[in-house]
């Protein structure tokens, strides 16, 4: 893996709460990582391990103390105000736990939001939300509203806004996290699919098992730390859980 | 320990507290003032102008109560918003219902009495800084007048305490009655109603005729008398209301198809205007009501005040006449803009006043001619010295140029050999009619000042229709007022009322917003977006007060007859009232940026 093939590289991350003069809490310890283009990566980490830390600081929503972040070749801690709005908008797409869906929206409107924030023209927009719409299988919900849809058609709809105007990495914090185990399944199928022929990066951030198995490979993060890595290579699905599942028996120890 | 938590969950939002408490306060102090004005008979009956006057005042007081209800409603819901979750938690850690019900009784009740303390020794004085103010500035007197008057400050108590009481008990029933679940998740759902076509097209109509009725009533006050206001006020309301939902809505749902829906924030902006809206529309209804009455009782009060100088052109020929006018009196007229000026020489002697015919002939003295009817004209004409000799010493102008403390002297138009001959004190009587008087009454003041340090006779007579003018002024001075108090009233009703429903629904927006912000929308753009958002919501019912004040004036033609007219001018009051009500925007607007947009997102 080649630092030019990187849509995310990470390099001496960390950040500490508190002033100087108060009592400190280092969340991110040198933290360095790469994601290339078209990879399929998971963080793995109990609560507090500081994942969704990370997270929030790959997508600009909370500021390192320290190290730098390159997303698609833009240095992420460089940037101020609009750049960082406009980068959230442009280079990244989200899939939040609680859907972070707009309910006085229909799902269409909802979709087409990050369109919109562009500028683009309604007739590209249409079009944009009708193909998305039917790689998701969704476009029979369109003209609905979020509080007419279930768990994980909502979630469908969260990953469509989040994919339809071809941000350079997608990431996930607990995608799965409130949908039954069926929608659970649906969903992360849909995003190997998206991932694979879209050849569209994606970083999932989960303490669930199941869900990072369909990873191809996944960081194991404790205390602030990244602490072991594995790959999937060729493994089948079920076999990789395995490994996951042995991996966390020991890495949590 | 409780009581300990919810107080310290009140510090936490102490500047929201501030505002809400600041509103209440305002609301009592202004219902002081109002209840100062229409419990006090005695300075009613002093400057009543109609004899409705009482009756006019009563309904004010029904009005503002009703409003004052509608406005604690929305404070209390202010109120409510910001503690369902603080509640909601104290119970989900096992804190008992009945121990709640208490802290929020207890809560609304000290925050309200609070309230009303506060306002009524703030409406004291500004009772007393208002009486002032019109006394220095708009040259009212208004007699009986008082800030401090006791039944006034027990209506208003026993209003607001007997209100809040209600308010508390309301909260009681309401958080001892919702689970813990909803209390928490409390952020409103977007409930989205079926819109039926059909149904709307009919309320529409239905809405366009009751509004109709509404303004015909209103024009045609005369033949309904005092039946026209209460049917008004229900005509429009009810048609206001059906007009709203019927329009608004649809009128939203079809901009959010167009292309410029998809533009940026707009489909935002028009989805949460869409649910808003509809929540909105009995509110909406209320503050377009209220916005007019504001406007339409400013700009009588105003018009009253703008238009008495030329109402006061119909009650004499002249604006003024100065006898034996010396050197000082000669420059203050020079500065007048004059449009008709003579000079009489009268010889006074007992009971008679002489004035000589050939100098009358020469200059002629200027008769005010009215028409009768409707439209009311005012024109001066001449006669000839013939004619005059006859008509001359009935004229009622013609007799006021020679006046003592006693009696009018009795004019008598003799030859010119004659009046040579006539023995008694001759004086110069010069008489001037202005062009505007409203422009030169500052001058005129003075020259009225001077001739009555002059002559020690009550002048009342002599100086025209300046005189009416100032008289006038005391007259109608009930009427001004009270417009100008009424329109300042329920525009500061009106807008807090709009504010504390606006303010009430921020909490839910605060979760919109920082979705938006974690989509990558710019500071900017949420910045313009909620800007326009609430300023929508101010200028529906802006737009509908217009309306209704533009209609609703007729209702005061029979009061201010030609050459007045309740339409004269009316420009630049809109233009302050507007000013006023944009200020409110511009406090809510940044009250609602500062509880709405996501912290990370300010520079």
């Amino acid at each position: 893996m080649t630092t030019t093939n990187a849509v995310v590289s990470v390099a001496g991350l960390e950040k500490t709460y508190g002033k100087a003069n108060e009592r400190q809490y280092q969340a991110l310890k040198d933290i360095n990582f790469q994601v290339a283009k078209g990879e399929f990566v998971g963080i793995m980490g109990a609560s507090g391990s500081g994942k969704t830390t990370l997270l929030n600081m790959l997508s600009t929503l909370d500021t390192p103390t320290k190290g730098d972040v390159i997303v698609n070749g833009h240095d992420v801690t460089k940037m101020r105000g609009n750049q960082l709005a406009d980068f959230r908008a442009e280079e990244v797409g989200f899939i939040f736990q609680d859907f972070n869906l707009l309910e006085s929206l229909t799902a269409e409107e909802n979709i087409g939001l990050p369109l919109a924030l562009k500028g683009t023209s309604s007739r590209v927009m249409d079009q944009a939300i009708h193909e998305v719409a039917e790689t998701l299988s969704i476009a029979d919900l369109l003209q609905k509203y979020p509080a007419e849809l279930s768990g994980g058609q909502k979630q469908r709809v969260a990953a469509a806004r989040a994919i339809v105007h071809h941000p350079s990495i997608l990431m996930g914090d607990e995608p799965t996290g409130a949908l039954d185990s069926t929608s659970a399944r649906e969903l992360l199928d849909l995003l190997t699919t998206i991932n694979q022929k879209q050849a569209m990066s994606v970083l999932l951030v989960t303490h669930d098992p199941f869900s990072a198995s369909f990873c191809q490979r996944i960081l194991f993060i404790k205390d602030g730390q990244i602490g072991s890595e594995l790959r999937r290579e060729n493994q089948d699905r079920s076999a990789f859980y395995q490994e996951i599942l042995n991996e966390l028996g020991t890495f949590n120890e | 320990m409780l009581g300990k938590l919810a107080l310290a969950g009140i510090k936490n939002r102490r500047r929201d507290y501030l505002v809400l408490l600041a509103g209440l306060t305002m609301s009592a102090a202004i219902f002081y003032m109002f209840a100062n004005l229409a419990t006090n008979t005695a300075f009613i009956k002093a400057n009543a102008v109609t004899s409705s006057a009482s009756l006019i005042f009563g309904f004010g007081a029904v009005l503002l109560i009703l409003i004052t209800i509608v406005y604690i409603m929305y404070a209390n819901s202010f109120l409510l918003s910001m503690r369902r979750h603080d509640y909601g938690l104290f119970m989900m850690l096992g804190a008992k219902r009945k121990r709640i019900g208490e802290l929020v009784f207890l809560e609304t009740l000290i925050l309200g009495t609070v309230a009303t303390v506060i306002g009524i020794v703030l409406g004291l004085l500004m009772s007393k800084f208002l009486v002032g103010f019109l006394l220095d500035n708009l040259g009212l007197h208004l007699a009986h007048l008082v800030a401090f008057y006791v039944p006034a400050i027990i209506a208003t108590a026993v209003l607001y305490v007997g209100l809040f009481i209600l308010a508390s008990l309301f909260n009681l029933v309401h958080l001892t009655r919702t689970t813990v679940l909803k209390l928490l998740h409390s952020d409103e759902q977007a409930n989205q109603t079926q819109v039926k076509p059909f149904r709307q097209a009919v309320a529409g109509v239905l809405g366009l005729i009751l509004l109709g009725i509404g303004y015909w009533a209103l024009a045609a006050i005369k033949v309904l008398q005092t039946a026209a206001i209460p049917l008004a006020l229900v005509t429009i309301t009810l048609g206001t209301y059906l007009l709203f939902r019927a329009t608004v809505l649809m009128f939203i749902r079809s901009l959010r198809k167009t292309a410029w829906a998809k533009k940026h924030l707009n489909s935002f902006l028009l989805g949460q205007l869409n649910f808003r809206v509809h929540n909105y529309t009995r509110m909406l209804t209320i503050v377009s009501l209220l916005f007019a009455m504001a406007l339409g009782a400013i700009t009588v009060g105003s018009g009253y005040h703008r238009q008495l100088p030329m109402m006061a052109g119909n009650f004499g020929a002249y604006t003024i006449a100065v006898h034996d006018k010396t050197a000082q009196e000669q420059r203050l007229i020079d500065r007048l803009d004059i449009r008709h000026q003579a000079t009489y020489t009268q010889k006074r002697q007992g009971k008679m006043v002489y004035y000589n015919a050939a100098e009358l002939a020469k200059e002629p003295f200027e008769q005010l001619k009215m028409t009768t009817g409707d439209n009311v004209k005012t024109s001066y004409v001449t006669e000839s010295i013939k004619k005059f000799q006859k008509t001359g010493p009935t004229d009622i102008d013609f007799l006021g140029l020679a006046t003592t403390s006693q009696r009018m002297l009795t004019p008598k138009i003799v030859s010119a050999s004659q009046f040579a001959k006539q023995s008694g004190k001759t004086t110069t009587v010069t008489t001037v009619r202005v062009k505007d008087l409203q422009r030169d009454t500052p001058t005129i003041k003075k020259l009225a000042k001077l001739e009555r340090q002059r002559f020690s006779q009550p002048a009342e007579m002599t100086i025209g229709s300046y005189q009416s003018y100032e008289m006038m002024t005391g007259f109608f001075g009930g009427l001004e007022f009270m417009g100008y108090f009424l329109g300042i009233a329920f525009l500061a009703m009106l807008a807090s009322c709009l504010m504390f429903k606006i303010l009430s629904g921020a909490p839910g927006d605060q979760r919109r917003y920082r979705m938006l912000y974690k989509m990558g929308v710019r500071y900017q753009l949420m910045r313009s977006g909620i800007a326009k958002e609430i300023g929508i919501l101010f200028l529906i019912p802006g737009i509908m007060g217009i309306i209704d004040v533009l209609f609703g004036l007729q209702m005061f033609k029979p009061l201010m007859q030609s050459p007045m007219s309740p339409y004269l001018g009316i420009g630049s009051t809109f233009a302050i009232f507007l000013g006023l009500y944009a200020i409110y925007y511009l406090i809510t607007l940044v009250l609602y940026w500062r509880i709405v947009l996501p912290k990370g997102a300010v520079k």
